[in-house]
């Protein structure tokens, strides 16, 4: 009943706008834009754009959605499979090589012109560059790092460390500290692979060695996961990393319980907020034989059945003006894509961003693989059951580097 | 019941007497085949596919799907984990939900608040639920934990969620507590439709309470117990939101059920062939289980019945 009634009132309405706004309507192109959420501000932000193109020229119409990280490859991938793809889309760059091989993705080398080109700062286009055509461009960037408590270093004496073993050291006297943990160790969910990437690569390993196999069987492997599977038997971590998302580990860190954390820089607006008066310091992270930080990046793609290319396009470029650029990376705290962006007062000088701008030039970012997220798992899954103890980091890594050569059939 | 007439015309109508409960399913019939019946399908048509990850079909590969599940030792210990799960939750809803709707069946002050109470759990999604109850397990912040500690039963917090032993247990009693106010209501249904005068011929007798339940609830409750027992297993075999929210099947695939392992193949993974194959078995699992069940139930009825009809024919 209320159900015919209110279709009736729709299509009602609609035929009165329809009416109404015929000769208009008729003119407008419409440019569906699916939009990641970052943050509570991401959608505001994006609107804001929108309007002013939409100001600028009024015979397209942006239509924006903002859907959660967590089920945004989900989203669109039934939305793809369905044939109602959006027109653009922000997308993890991890996944853009499955989006490029299945021939979702357009190029964008036509559409880019030089100048448009040599505005982004070239280690976060690489990424997007796939068997020689750019599928996509760089929308936000961030480096990892290591963050520290100062307060709980002074008060065990300790100093924030450059290498592992420093580290250790200094976790042992932190931990000492009544109602404290020494390192915050996250052990499950989204980028609970990432944590020991960190560890795998100062320690001079790598997710993939050179001929393609995973680098997962490695020495440096070995002995990275050993080291984390110490620390939480010696009580240097927080009991049962397993039940530790990255959200629960910050927070830890913001309650002033943790002394060291590997971390992005958007947890810097958050301290900021909830945590003003945390003494905190970002460094590079702790070193064993290899310098290395993570480097992600995201990346803004369009669709090969579009219908509105050059609609798109032209949001595009107008979405990369300084001045929104500027917005989106202070208002989410990334790093720059974009060179002008990069110039500004605040990511040269501010000692928070420069801690993680720092890293870039030695930056490692994942693999740009086919099935990405089931390898990940592969890793997640393995490192969980070396944090419980179910399996030695010896043969799990091993059983783990057989189960990813399988999956990328080598 | 009165013998037809003679004649053409007798039978006729005779037909059409008997085709009309036919004819009024068949709509309903029609329906159900037409959206129960085309996606199972359409997901038969994909199992037997190469399915690119954006449910693009490539091409026939006939059995290859389901080779490659059944030869995934993560899809064994997910179906031997369903079994555990559907078992211990649904055993566990009866157990509790008898006692309860037998309570709310009682006359007694306030019956209808307490009713309220009992229901309300169902008003809530089970993401909700479940996401209320991750932040109660929490190990350092968590509601239960604090809890416990206040009360001297514990002295350090226990990280319920970190293995997979203690998440699956929790689990199971979070799915108990969301199934009870739906089976508490079927029973509830059943207990108020029961003869008051068995009761009372039984105290004139002496039976005790037990006696009463044992002898006179339970048997007469036994229709109603079937159809909690088909419908619970069916919602709780399929059921996804509790384990996703609280633990991703995690940690280590420890707590992945059937449900919980083809949404990550499907929609992180991108295989939608290999889940189109798993969502296949696990719809022929439940069939089979209905099937059996309703194939049980009336054989034993048959058998019930039977001494009787004989009784009935010496008269």
């Amino acid at each position: 009943m209320t159900y015919s009634f209110r279709t009736s009132t729709a299509v009602m309405a609609l035929g009165v706008g329809m009416y109404a706004f015929a000769p208009a309507a008729m003119a407008q192109t419409v440019v569906d834009f699916t939009v990641a959420e970052y943050s509570a501000k991401t959608g505001p932000y994006f609107q804001e754009v929108a309007t002013a193109f939409e100001a600028a020229n009024p015979d397209i119409k942006i239509n924006i959605e903002v859907v959660p990280w967590d089920t945004l490859l989900q989203r669109l991938t039934t939305d793809v499979a369905g044939g109602s793809a959006p027109d653009i889309s922000i997308i993890g760059t991890r996944w853009l090589l499955d989006f490029a091989s299945q021939g979702v993705a357009e190029p964008v080398d036509s559409y880019l012109t030089p100048e448009f080109k040599s505005t982004f700062i070239d280690t976060f286009m690489g990424p997007g560059i796939i068997d020689g055509k750019i599928m996509g461009l760089p929308v936000a960037a961030s480096a990892r790092a290591m963050m520290v408590n100062m307060d709980l270093y002074d008060a065990a004496g300790a100093t924030p460390p450059t290498t592992w073993d420093e580290l250790y050291e200094a976790s042992k006297k932190i931990a000492a500290l009544p109602d404290t943990f020494a390192f915050g160790l996250q052990g499950k969910e989204i980028e609970t692979d990432a944590y020991f990437y960190y560890n795998l690569w100062t320690h001079g390993g790598e997710i993939l060695n050179a001929d393609g196999t995973s680098g997962l069987a490695s020495d440096a492997a070995i002995t990275s996961a050993k080291l984390y599977k110490q620390m939480i038997d010696e009580g240097l971590t927080q009991p049962s990393p397993t039940n530790y998302n990255r959200e629960d580990v910050f927070n830890l860190f913001k309650q002033g319980k943790v002394g060291t954390i590997f971390t992005f820089p958007m947890l810097i607006p958050q301290i900021k907020e909830e945590a003003p008066n945390l003494k905190y310091k970002i460094l590079p992270f702790p070193e064993a034989g290899a310098k290395a930080t993570y480097g992600v990046t995201d990346t803004m793609m369009m669709f090969a059945d579009s219908d509105a290319k050059e609609a798109s396009w032209k949001f595009i470029e107008f979405a990369y003006q300084d001045q929104y650029r500027e917005k989106f990376d202070l208002g989410e705290g990334f790093l720059p894509v974009t060179k002008n962006v990069a110039a500004l007062p605040y990511f040269t000088e501010d000692p928070d961003v420069a801690g993680f701008a720092a890293g870039l030039p030695y930056a490692k970012f994942a693999p740009v693989i086919a099935n990405w997220e089931e390898i990940a798992d592969v890793t997640v899954r393995t490192m969980q059951q070396i944090y419980l103890g179910e399996v030695t980091p010896e043969d799990g890594l091993k059983a783990a580097a057989a189960a990813i050569n399988k999956i990328r059939g080598l | 019941m009165t013998a037809p007439k003679a004649g053409a015309w007798g039978k006729m109508a005779n037909r059409i007497q008997k085709s009309v409960p036919m004819l009024m399913i068949l709509p309903s019939l029609l329906l159900a085949v037409l959206i129960i019946g085309y996606p199972i399908l359409d997901l038969a048509w994909t199992s037997s596919q190469e399915v690119s990850r954006f449910g693009k079909l490539i091409g026939f590969i006939g059995w290859g799907n389901f080779a490659e599940v059944f030869a995934d030792p993560l899809f064994w210990e997910s179906l031997s984990r369903t079994g555990i799960w559907t078992l211990a939750v649904v055993a566990g809803t009866l157990v509790i939900s008898m006692p309860v709707a037998m309570i709310l069946n009682d006359d007694f002050y306030g019956r209808g608040v307490a009713r309220v109470i009992v229901m309300l759990p169902w008003a809530i999604s089970l993401t909700m639920t479940a996401v209320v109850w991750r932040w109660a397990l929490n190990g350092r912040s968590g509601l239960l934990n604090a809890t416990l500690m206040q009360a001297g039963i514990i002295d350090q917090p226990i990280e319920w969620l970190a293995t997979a032993g203690t998440a699956f247990i929790v689990e199971i009693l979070v799915g108990i507590l969301v199934s009870i106010p739906f089976t508490t209501t079927i029973l509830l249904g059943g207990l108020s439709s029961m003869p008051q005068d068995a009761y009372e011929a039984a105290v004139v007798d002496g039976a005790t309470g037990w006696h009463q339940f044992r002898y006179i609830t339970l048997p007469l409750m036994k229709p109603f117990i079937n159809i909690a027992i088909v419908l619970n297993v069916i919602y709780v075999f399929n059921s996804l939101p509790i384990i996703w929210v609280m633990t991703e099947g995690g940690p280590a695939n420890g707590t992945d059920i059937l449900v919980t392992y083809l949404y990550k193949l499907a929609f992180r993974f991108g295989q939608l062939g290999k889940a189109a194959a798993i969502s296949l078995v696990m719809f022929g699992v439940l069939l089979i289980f209905t099937i059996l069940y309703v194939a049980l139930i009336s054989r034993n009825d048959a058998d019930d019945a039977a001494p009787e009809a004989e009784v009935d024919d010496e008269h």
